[in-house]
């Protein structure tokens, strides 16, 4: 894992990729979309608004598995103080953000013709909406670290407090997961554990192009946040050398 | 049951969940790639100084 902290060795691999992780994942979307709408047949009970669930459920699975990964890159530079780690949790923070704001509404317009409402204090949604407010802090947490020392931390790492707060703010997740199990919810309970699913599959292939697609592009998302912010730091670093050698003569 | 909408009515809230969808994921793609292409950019034209 280590022989990946040097920028330059990860920067060989980001490059070629960054395109393929984008170009397959928006072609895996565009396909998935296409048939979630036009080819697979409305559901019995809910009719047309089942095809909401399409985009819904990778905006969820991206929102909490963002958080996931920030916490895993938070407790990577808390114990190994690698380098990437605090890169990647911030590039990870924004693209999270937007697709927990994506799944809330999406869920919201879902629910209007299905439930009768908008929004209901319920557990799931409130622990998602607990969520977004999570990134939105760390987001702040991070912006101000980028403040600090006049503009740099140590190469873009996270402060202790933000990793701390990543790690800590990963408690959320198993309660989202849960919420519709431990509380009485409009929301419906599972649909998909490793047991099965309960979508009949006329329904359900779609959700995996789909749920593919949305991955990959916020893989090539991340990738490219990680690429500008090592960028600006190597930026940085030059002005801070060339402004010592200024100094030095 | 009080509020449930039915019918071709549904295809407005399919169309505004894709469209919002579209726009938002959209949108991350695009600030995400100027700022990746101007930093790199930067970071190049500094080093190509250097030399």
């Amino acid at each position: 894992m280590h022989a990946y902290a040097n920028p330059t060795r990860f920067l060989a691999i980001a490059r070629p990729l960054t395109p393929w992780l984008l170009g397959l994942g928006l072609a895996l979307l565009l396909v998935g979309a296409w048939a979630g709408l036009m080819l697979v047949p409305g559901d019995y009970k809910q009719g047309e608004t089942a095809r909401i669930l399409y985009v819904h459920v990778p905006s969820a699975w991206l929102g909490m598995g963002g958080w996931t990964a920030l916490a895993v890159a938070g407790l990577v530079q808390l114990v190994w103080r690698h380098p990437l780690a605090g890169i990647a949790a911030r590039a990870i923070a924004v693209p999270g953000m937007l697709f927990t704001a994506l799944c809330l509404a999406t869920g919201s317009i879902w629910g209007k013709p299905t439930w009768g409402t908008w929004w209901e204090w319920d557990g799931r949604m409130t622990s998602m909406l607990v969520l977004l407010f999570l990134y939105a802090g760390f987001v702040a947490l991070t912006m101000g670290d980028a403040n600090e020392n006049g503009g740099q931390r140590q190469g873009g790492m996270l402060s202790r407090g933000a990793a701390v707060y990543a790690l800590v703010g990963a408690v959320n997740i198993p309660i989202i997961n849960r919420s519709v199990v431990w509380w009485n919810s409009l929301h419906q309970g599972p649909s998909i554990t490793l047991g099965g699913s309960s979508i009949d599959a006329a329904l359900l292939w779609p959700l995996g192009l789909t749920l593919l697609g949305f991955s990959l592009l916020f893989g090539g998302i991340v990738l490219m946040r990680m690429r500008r912010i090592i960028a600006d730091n190597r930026v940085a670093a030059r002005l801070r050398r060339l402004a010592d050698d200024d100094e030095g003569n | 049951m009080t509020g449930v909408i039915s019918g071709g009515g549904q295809w407005a809230y399919v169309a505004a969940a894709y469209a919002l969808t579209v726009l938002l994921t959209g949108a991350v793609l695009w600030h995400s790639w100027r700022a990746m292409r101007r930093a790199e950019t930067r970071s190049d034209a500094l080093r190509r100084d250097r030399k």
